[in-house]
């Protein structure tokens, strides 16, 4: 593999997958590294249940971006491991891998995707002091599993509560950021819950509804009108045990003006999306700076799409701050053909 | 329903609930995560955290102020705070910052600690040459205002940073040990202002100057502001394994965190992964814990006292109804305790005094109120009336003491036997009482 | 009743505290701070609705919640600890507190004519409550079983091991040095004239006891100079 014919792309969730994917079908050559040793990224790895907005079982979603990959000739894919150095420069890299392969890339794109925030960091809402309060991914698995039952007990819950904002627009936690997609995705929890469920009633508490665009009637006003979803405006202070076993939830109803402390059979934290924790390894080993929440820095959108802070390095999907699947899969193609691009030596940046 | 997939993979977040059929060591793998802790509140947090103590020793090599250090004389412990940061703890050489409140009303609070430290063998100096805090009124009434608390607060720790010379020992010998949880807090966010604004450093230093109370001219900042409860956390084990003699197995234990040591300057409040998996603050039920009693949740944990500094001596309804409705009786009905254990004067005081009251209201709730350093001190055999004095507790503390296998009535006995001595003169002292007052005794010369 | 005028110079007054930006950067209107207010649970009191009232300028509405509203607060700072834009709802009544006080504001009398029998014994000895306080006529509410032993009160403060604390009057033994001291802070910093604005009277008083106790220091200054 000459350095002019291939592409390095660092992660194999769906930004890198469709990546590797635009790279080949430009009839050049990818090379994924992916540090776990399955691929799929997040949807995968943490077990998430249906998509949002297409409804399809990630398994079966994103499993197809992987056969994709996985049967093409032109990509080569490392599992467990990852890029420890990085010599060269842009049409000219060599990367050194963890397993000791080197690989030689005209360019390299960085989807290297985020972490889940872990709600350790946010005791005062009852994660890991309760055992019937889990997050959206936890929860997701239940969905997955066809189940909504009270880890403690083992009972079908009449009252789920989702809290919003689970480690996102909070400067207590040094998290100043909104998390995108969680609204979408807790409200889609909400119907499937009821659907799974129907004696389920599910409230969530919100400072604000966040699904935009096409999703607003698809999720926001659905979840309502077929599903009877309850929305109140709150901010949940603390989540505390009841004496009859079931979750307490302390908050003000801010539209009825009142404080109210509401039973709750489960609690379910709408978790944000953090900066990958390797982020700072990451912008070492790559020389790429950071922006000020930690995520990866981005070029200047206008002609530079998809660039970091150096060139010949590009990067997509999460890594560059909290985004949804399909837009990191469309990034995905956009870093694809900025990559192909440099391997043809065709580049145009405003200056 | 789609097959039960057991791709759970790495990055699972907790309990599974279905059955896995793993072995003993892919279970283990499985679940590690939940042992590592890891990143919990140390996650990189890289500029979007202000620690204030970076920016006062800024302050320090600048000119601007003189830090009042931990020095290895006074044997610093290094404890967890909120976000991960270390914190020191000195466990030698104090200056009791003492507490209107307890003093006043709850001698035992400040007894008991000198008792303990007298136990273990520290240097301290009490002396009558320190002010109130002031916060109480200041949170109370509003006359007051962020200069005078300023100026409190630097005058105080001016003393306690010269308060060794005239005992022939070097400046900043003793360090301040701060009794009361609204010193505590008041103290943490007048620090932070120091620091913060120069226009303040300004206006204070006049004052200062003109108390005589500047250190070459400058003003004197402590490294740490620490509060007793974190010092009776650092001490817990060795009070356990060193100095306790009754079985506390049978203590069913409630414990308030007081609003102003953890809420007030969050940041600074020990953290400990060991203390309910470091998820609420350690203080207090650290020391219930190591004294093997049962420290049981209840609902409303993170509840204020209904102190309100103002409200319970001039709005009473608010602190009584309050305190009773979310303290008292849930600790009674929902948690069945024998014991409301607190760290800071106003909570012990609004619980303690307003139990009778609720009578009146078709309320007979009561459960007695001690501070954990009381409790620690009965724990350890301490006279329940000479040392933790509480003939001045309105709660039921004889059933506490009843329980804990002491006769109340005896001791009651034994203590008016004493008071004869009292009335002859003969009064016990837990540290040489000229220390106090004449400034011109030298302790270092073993006085 | 206030002019606009009046109303709107309050408010500046506030706004130009050194803490205010600190302590007021926006707000989300989710309502955590009032969930948690204990103060929330019993008045008709909201920590966000002060925080709205200010963000939003609301020049009479602020004079408004400053008759009653910003005395209901507890000062428990819960608010400040929950606010997800690092608010202090309870800071804020704080300054604002200081303003009405400062303005001799008829509300701020009323609220804190209850709290006068303590401002005597607190401004002359720093301390709130002490030993000869906790008796059984003093605070009926708290029952009569607050003081377990019978006797002398002398004699029962006299039996607490520590020097500092055998008093009866204040809470511990403060130095007449040290009483001083706190006198010159409260008159530099204007917390005297705080208290004068507040209660002419109880000012009077106070300042009697203050300038006697001023003079008991400098005779004792110069008998000390004496012995040298």
């Amino acid at each position: 593999m000459s350095a002019q014919d291939t592409v390095l792309v660092v992660g194999a969730g769906p930004a890198g997958l469709s990546a590797a994917a635009t790279i080949a079908s430009m009839g050049k050559k990818a090379v994924i590294v992916e540090k776990e040793d399955i691929l799929g990224g997040a949807p995968i790895i943490s077990g998430y249940a249906k998509l949002v907005p297409s409804g399809e079982w990630a398994k079966d979603a994103i499993g197809r971006m992987v056969s994709r990959v996985e049967g093409d000739g032109n990509i080569s894919i490392h599992k467990s491991a990852k890029v420890t150095q990085v010599a060269g420069e842009a049409g000219n890299f060599t990367a050194t891998l963890s397993n000791g392969d080197k690989v030689e890339a005209g360019a390299i794109i960085l989807g290297t995707g985020f972490t889940h925030f872990d709600s350790i960091n946010k005791p005062e809402w009852g994660f890991g002091t309760y055992e019937d309060v889990l997050t959206t991914t936890q929860m997701e698995q239940m969905v997955t599993a066809g189940q909504i039952r009270c880890p403690s007990d083992g009972r079908v819950p009449e009252r789920v509560a989702i809290l919003l904002c689970v480690g996102s627009r909070d400067r207590q936690i040094g998290r100043e950021w909104c998390s995108k997609i969680c609204c979408t995705v807790s409200t889609n929890l909400a119907m499937e819950i009821k659907e799974i469920s129907p004696s389920t009633d599910v409230f969530i508490y919100y400072m604000d509804i966040r699904t935009f665009g096409l999703y607003e009637d698809k999720f926001y006003w659905k979840s309502q009108e077929e599903f009877k979803t309850k929305f109140v405006k709150a901010r949940i202070a603390e989540v505390t045990k009841s004496p009859d076993g079931r979750l307490l939830v302390k908050g003000e109803d801010t539209l009825v003006k009142r404080p109210i402390v509401i039973p709750m059979d489960i609690v379910v934290h709408a978790i944000g999306m953090d900066p990958n924790a390797l982020n700072p390894e990451i912008s070492r080993t790559f020389g790429i700076g950071l922006e000020k929440h930690g995520f990866i820095d981005r070029a200047e959108q206008y002609t530079n799409s998809q660039g970091t802070t150096r060139k010949g390095i590009y990067v997509c999907g999460a890594a560059t701050g909290p985004e949804d699947i399909d837009s990191s899969i469309a990034q995905g193609q956009a870093a694809g053909a900025r990559a192909v691009a440099d391997l043809y030596g065709q580049q145009k940046i405003a200056s | 329903m789609s097959d039960n997939s057991t791709q759970q993979g790495v990055a699972g977040h907790g309990a599974f609930f279905q059955d896995t059929n793993l072995s003993a060591n892919e279970a283990e793998a499985a679940t590690a995560w939940v042992r590592s802790h890891v990143d919990r509140r140390t996650m990189d947090l890289g500029e979007r955290m202000d620690d204030i103590r970076d920016h006062m020793w800024e302050l320090e090599k600048e000119g601007e102020i003189i830090v009042h250090r931990l020095t290895d004389q006074h044997k610093p412990v290094e404890v967890d705070t909120l976000y991960g940061w270390k914190k020191r703890i000195p466990t030698n050489q104090f200056w009791h910052h003492k507490s209107c409140g307890q003093c006043g009303n709850i001698p035992g609070y400040p007894t008991s600690i000198l008792w303990f430290m007298n136990k273990f063998g520290m240097d301290y100096l009490d002396e009558t040459d320190q002010t109130s805090c002031t916060a109480w009124n200041y949170h109370g009434s509003g006359i007051g205002n962020v200069e005078s608390l300023a100026a409190v607060f630097l005058r105080n720790f001016h003393q306690a940073y010269v308060s060794g010379k005239q005992h022939g020992f070097e400046n900043g010998h003793f360090y301040p040990l701060v009794h009361c949880g609204t010193s505590f807090g008041n103290y943490k966010e007048i620090r932070k202002y120091l620091i913060e604004s120069a226009e303040l450093r300004e206006k204070v230093k006049k004052i200062l100057g003109k108390l005589g109370r500047l250190v070459d001219g400058k003003i004197v900042i402590p490294e740490e502001v620490v509060h007793y409860s974190e010092w009776l956390h650092v001490m817990r084990n060795r009070i356990a394994s060193e100095l306790q003699v009754m079985d506390m197995s049978n203590i069913r234990v409630t414990v308030h965190a007081a609003c102003h040591y953890y809420k007030m300057v969050q940041e600074d409040a020990v953290y400990d992964n060991t203390v309910l998996g470091g998820n609420r603050t350690a203080v207090g039920t650290s020391v219930a814990q190591a004294l093997g009693a049962q420290v049981i949740d209840y609902s409303t944990w993170y509840d204020c006292c209904g102190f309100g500094f103002r409200h319970i001596i001039s709005e009473r309804e608010f602190t009584r109804s309050f305190t009773m409705n979310r303290k008292i009786k849930v600790a009674r009905e929902e948690a069945n305790a024998d014991v409301m254990v607190g760290i800071d004067t106003g909570c012990i005081t609004t619980m303690d005094k307003n139990q009778w009251i609720g009578k009146a209201h078709d309320m007979n709730y009561s459960i007695p109120i001690v501070a954990d350093v009381q409790l620690a001190a009965l724990a350890c055999g301490a006279d329940p009336f000479k040392i933790v004095q509480l003939q001045w507790h309105a709660s039921p503390c004889e059933d506490l003491v009843e329980k804990m296998g002491i006769s109340w009535d005896k001791a009651k006995a034994d203590f008016q036997d004493y008071l004869k001595q009292v009335e002859q003169g003969n009064v016990e002292y837990l540290y040489n009482p000229e220390l106090a007052t004449n400034q011109n005794i030298n302790m270092k010369a073993g006085a | 009743m206030a002019t606009y005028a009046e109303m709107r110079e309050m408010f500046d007054e506030i706004r130009a505290d050194f803490r205010y930006d600190h302590e007021l950067n926006g707000c989300l209107n989710c309502g955590i701070c009032t969930a948690t207010c204990p103060s929330a649970q019993f008045y008709d009191y909201s920590p966000r609705e002060i925080v709205q009232l200010l963000w939003t300028e609301n020049v009479e509405q602020i004079y408004d919640a400053m008759q009653e509203k910003i005395w209901a607060c507890a000062q428990c700072m819960t608010c400040a600890a929950r606010c997800p834009f690092k608010n202090s709802p309870g800071g804020l009544v704080m300054i604002m507190r200081e303003v009405s006080i400062r303005h001799g504001m008829q509300s701020a009398k009323d609220v804190l004519r209850p709290f006068g029998r303590v401002m005597l014994k607190l401004i002359t000895t720093g301390n709130q409550l002490s030993p000869d306080m906790i008796q059984p006529d003093h605070f009926p509410d708290w029952g009569p079983n607050i003081q377990k032993v019978e006797g002398d009160l002398r004699i029962l403060r006299k039996a607490i091991p520590v020097r500092t604390l055998q008093t009866v009057e204040t809470a511990w033994e403060v130095s007449l040095k040290t009483s001083v001291e706190m006198y010159t802070i409260w008159e530099m910093t204007g917390v005297l004239k705080s208290l004068e604005t507040m209660d002419e009277n109880l000012f009077d008083v106070i300042e009697d006891f203050i300038d006697e106790k001023r003079e008991d220091y400098e005779d004792w200054l110069e008998s000390q100079n004496d012995k040298d």
